[in-house]
């Protein structure tokens, strides 16, 4: 208005009319829509379903190897939402982020639908019967020595059927593979234990001191111990749970604990022998062979290689001493060098030593049928069938729940090794890197449609085994069960044994009802049985118990301090997160959108660098860097991270998909192949820590996306939490 | 003067622009003063004067899960053939026929809803049918035809009311007498409403209105 007897007034006005007006204009039924949505009815209904009312029903999660049970709402027809079942010992009606995300696994659009046969760069689309026919040429003449069989962890019934299959092709080449598995820790504990996975109790112990072992994120079972975790930090006998978590890059049990101490990578094994040292010093009575073992190990010396101070290696060996039981947890950033087995011998000895073993440390039982105890998944497994295939001693490859080419590292070949092999087969439900190689994809069922048996590695109490059944109907008309698929192959050769089955559903009825009196109460009918079994979802067993056994090591051979390599001067820790793993899950979306729990970074890669190496190179957060190591290297945006050694950089796992659906591809890096190609002296598992790097800038900088904003997650300097000298703090008074 | 007109020209202008980006929202015009919905075409037009009039059947018999849940459902289309297969003097007409046509097939019809709200309510049928049908032992076709018209005259269902907000609070708003004068309740289960607590009129009686707490619907 240019006249200026335009007042305050009449503008509040013509404020308040035109509000009005617009409120006014938009009443009614502007959204009530008339014939526009379709409303489809079924066409029969079991009695019991109604639209609007959720049914459940149980199964097992398969988004990782601790094999939670679930419990799925399923409503007209379709699963919509999964959580725990309250009556597994497992998870106890808890679920994590992976398992939430198996909603997404299921009903992911790029589920392979159609079995897929190479032409050329393309994928044709051919029916099973052809496949099925196609197979059965392939194999024709092959013999069993040349027929390999490539799967993750296997277990139950699906295993048994797998095994027989093997059999029936004179084939003892079953290969179980994994990318990231204890197995170093295995090897270590059979030896000081006599079992290979005891049982942690956590809930027991007054101190966990965990050599890296990140319990809450990705290690072992770790919906399992987070719940004993809980029991922990509310104590026993009053006393609160003391947790002390040792490693060079933080992980969120890191964050957790109530000390962090950073460690030069690598010498975890000497700290746990420096301790032993310092706990005899403090007057608990070792064992002869075992004093003479640590007694090089004196405060100064262990200080001076790890990093850790003297007065935090003496305060934590107090510790240890004044509060029993206490329990000593190893993970795989111990395991993860070439002296990894020594490292754990040294971390199994102090739980010895601590009298831990019989008190938080004790034997799980045996499964009652060795034939379906899951079968461990190592990255030795990779060596073996990558050898085997360079050799062209594997004609046919087959391949079930692995990803080699994403996960082995470049100096291995995998890829081009694997094009050797004639004729190779991808059991898959996505197409992801291992697919892409392969000469026949087959479209498989997801968790959440198939059935199944499984038994976990870790078994918390008994021996429970998880039922799998479908939560619905298949989604996509031409995918099969894994189960389904195996019992076809394996009547094609011995067709009268397996006549019975008609299905894979039928053979795990039938195996199960053989052994109803195992289960359930003498004389109860069969279908009454089966009806409670899949209402369940699980059946616990009483296994036959184990007893520890107390094997000091007598020697631990741990290499001295190395020098700094100048070329790569830098240690590489590639990190194990909790939604993404070993990557087979970067194509659910809600993993991808979870913010890591430390630096809250979604979507994307990063390397963690400590703030005072950042500035020693002039690096800052977002700066684009190439990380080089001898085996290869990538780019990825910095993020300056006090929690972890300044001599260390860190990416994680998991991204740097170039297949695998649109939710992966693209996204991030991936650090599997630029690891160098170092073992473990005893188990031949590949050091994933033992790689060395340097860092060098590029000239572009990115803002990192990230939920913590553009302020960041560090505290320091703002005086938001205030700390004080530990010996400072009166907390005589606490309760 | 000038003033005035320079107000009034201000005002018009934001009346319209607001109108027309309104309108422009709108896929259709507002429904007419008597709230009725469009005729909805249907892949077979469903007589329900023939099933609710003449055969004299429940509501309740084809839309059965509106006592149970949300939605009352339209019925599966075995609750149809289960009679009609038994009807042999209208096996042959053009409707039936088409029933069984997509029967044989195994088909499921593609019904167009006719009363759709939008996503973000949630009406409960169970409660409504619960209080009206149940406790308050009323006829079923009243009950449903309070906000569904009168059916029983329809082929296939046209929407007869609003639907509206403004529209289900009127009912909400009433006030219910729930214990009568001298103390009697009315209906045997309790009165339970949300935010609003019942009160107390002078004669004794206990009056109430219905839920008006914004979570009932929108949750």
């Amino acid at each position: 208005m240019m006249d200026n007897n335009f007042d305050r007034r009449d503008f509040l006005k013509v404020l308040g009319w035109g509000g009005a007006a617009v409120a006014l204009t938009g009443c009614g039924n502007t959204s009530v829509q008339d014939g526009k949505e379709t409303v489809v009815s079924y066409v029969e209904a079991a009695a019991y379903v109604a639209p609007g009312i959720s049914t459940y029903f149980n199964s097992t999660c398969a988004q990782c190897e601790a094999g939670c049970s679930i419990s799925g709402r399923v409503r007209e027809g379709r699963v919509l939402k999964l959580e725990g079942n309250a009556d597994s010992v497992i998870n106890r009606g808890k679920m994590c982020g992976l398992g939430q995300a198996g909603v997404q696994h299921h009903y992911n659009p790029d589920r392979v639908r159609e079995p897929l046969l190479r032409n050329g760069d393309k994928g044709e689309t051919i029916t099973w019967e052809k496949a099925y026919e196609l197979i059965a040429q392939k194999l024709d003449g092959v013999s069993g020595d040349n027929f390999d069989f490539m799967t993750g962890t296997i277990s139950g019934h699906l295993k048994v059927l797998l095994s027989n299959y093997m059999d029936s092709l004179a084939s003892k080449n079953h290969f179980v593979y994994e990318a990231i598995s204890p197995a170093v820790q295995r090897a270590a504990n059979l030896k000081s234990y006599g079992v290979a996975m005891p049982r942690f109790h956590i809930n027991k112990a007054k101190v966990v001191l965990s050599f890296g072992a990140d319990f809450l994120g990705a290690w072992v079972s770790p919906v399992h111990f987070s719940q004993q975790y809980a029991q922990f930090r509310k104590g026993n006998d009053g006393q609160r749970g003391v947790l002390v978590q040792v490693e060079s890059k933080m992980t969120l049990t890191g964050a957790n604990a109530d000390r962090w101490l950073v460690v030069k990578p690598g010498t975890e094994g000497v700290l746990a022998l420096g301790v032993i040292n310092a706990l005899g010093v403090a007057g608990l009575s070792l064992p002869a062979s075992v004093a003479a073992m640590v007694k090089p190990y004196d405060k100064e010396r262990v200080s001076q290689e790890t990093g850790v101070s003297t007065e935090h290696l003496v305060k934590l060996a107090a510790l240890l001493k004044e509060r029993s039981p206490s329990l000593v947890l190893l993970g795989s950033a111990a395991e993860g060098y070439a002296h990894g087995s020594q490292n754990a011998a040294a971390i199994n000895l102090l739980n010895q030593v601590l009298g831990n073993v019989g008190k938080t440390i004790e034997a799980a039982e045996s499964v009652p049928f060795p034939q379906i105890a899951p079968s461990l998944g190592s990255s030795a497994a990779l060596r073996m069938v990558g050898n085997r295939l360079a050799d062209g001693q594997t004609k046919v490859l087959f391949t079930y729940g692995v990803n080699p080419v994403f996960t082995a590292p470049k100096d291995s070949n995998f890829a081009a090794h694997m094009a050797k092999a004639s004729f190779k087969v991808a059991f898959a439900h996505y197409l992801d890197e291992t697919a892409l190689q392969a000469d026949l994809v087959l479209p498989l069922d997801s968790a959440l449609e198939d059935w199944g048996t499984h038994v976990a590695e870790y078994q918390p109490d008994g021996v429970q085994i998880s039922i799998q059944q479908p939560l619905m109907e298949k989604l996509h008309a031409n995918t099969r069960g894994m189960g389904d698929v195996l019992l076809t192959l394996i009547k094609k050769t011995r067709a009268a044994e397996y006549a019975e089955f008609e299905d894979y559903y039928a053979y795990v009825r039938t195996a199960l009802l053989q052994n109803k009196r195992q289960f359930a109460d003498a004389g109860v009918d069969d279908d009454v049985f089966w009806n409670d079994l899949l209402s369940a979802g699980l059946v616990n067993v009483a296994g036959t118990s184990n007893k520890l056994v107390a094997n000091l090591a007598s020697e631990i051979r741990l290499p001295a301090s190395e020098g700094v390599d100048a070329k790569f001067p830098l240690r590489l820790i590639p990190s194990v997160t909790a939604n993404l793993r070993d990557g087979r899950h970067a194509n659910q979306p809600w993993l991808q959108e979870s913010p890591d729990p430390l630096t809250t970074i979604v979507w994307d890669s990063w390397v963690e660098i400590h703030p005072k190496k950042a500035a020693e190179l002039g690096i800052v957060e977002g700066d684009i860097v190439e990380v080089e190591s001898k085996s290869g290297s990538v780019k990825a945006q910095a993020y300056l991270f006090n929690g972890i050694h300044p001599d260390a950089v860190s990416i994680p796992l998991g991204r740097g998909h170039d297949a695998m659906g649109r939710y992966a591809k693209g996204f991030g890096v991936n650090p599997f192949p630029m690891l160098d190609r170092i073992f473990d002296d005893e188990t031949g598992e590949l050091a994933m820590h033992e790689t060395r790097v340097r860092i060098t800038k590029t000239s572009t900088r990115v803002i990192v996306v990230k939920d913590e904003g553009a302020a960041g997650g560090n505290q320091h300097g703002k005086k938001i939490a205030m700390s004080m000298a530990s010996d400072a703090v009166d907390l005589s008074g606490e309760a | 003067m000038y003033r005035f007109i320079r107000f009034a020209i201000l005002l018009m202008g934001l009346i319209s622009a607001n109108s027309s980006f309104a309108a422009d929202a709108q896929l259709e015009p507002l429904t007419t003063a008597d709230d009725l919905g469009p005729v909805v075409e249907q892949p077979i037009e469903f007589p329900h004067n023939r099933h609710a009039k003449d055969m004299g059947i429940n509501c309740i018999y084809c839309h059965t899960y509106s006592r149970r849940g949300n939605v009352a459902g339209i019925p599966p289309m075995q609750k149809c053939i289960g009679c009609h297969q038994n009807i042999e003097s209208v096996r042959e007409t053009p409707r039936i026929k088409k029933l069984f046509e997509y029967w044989d097939a195994k088909k499921a019809i593609p019904w167009k809803k006719v009363h759709d709200l939008p996503d973000f309510v949630r009406f409960n049928h169970e409660r409504h049918i619960k209080r009206f049908v149940f406790q308050q032992n009323r006829p079923v076709q009243e009950v449903c035809g309070a906000c569904h018209g009168d059916v029983k005259e329809m082929t296939v269902a046209r929407r007869q009311k609003s639907l509206a907000m403004g529209w289900c609070m009127s009912c909400h708003e009433k006030e219910h007498v729930v214990v009568a004068a001298g103390g009697t309740p009315i209906g045997t289960a309790a009165y339970w409403y949300a935010m609003k607590k019942p009160a107390v009129k002078a004669d004794g009686t206990v009056v109430a209105k219905g839920p008006n707490d914004c979570s009932s619907c929108h949750y």
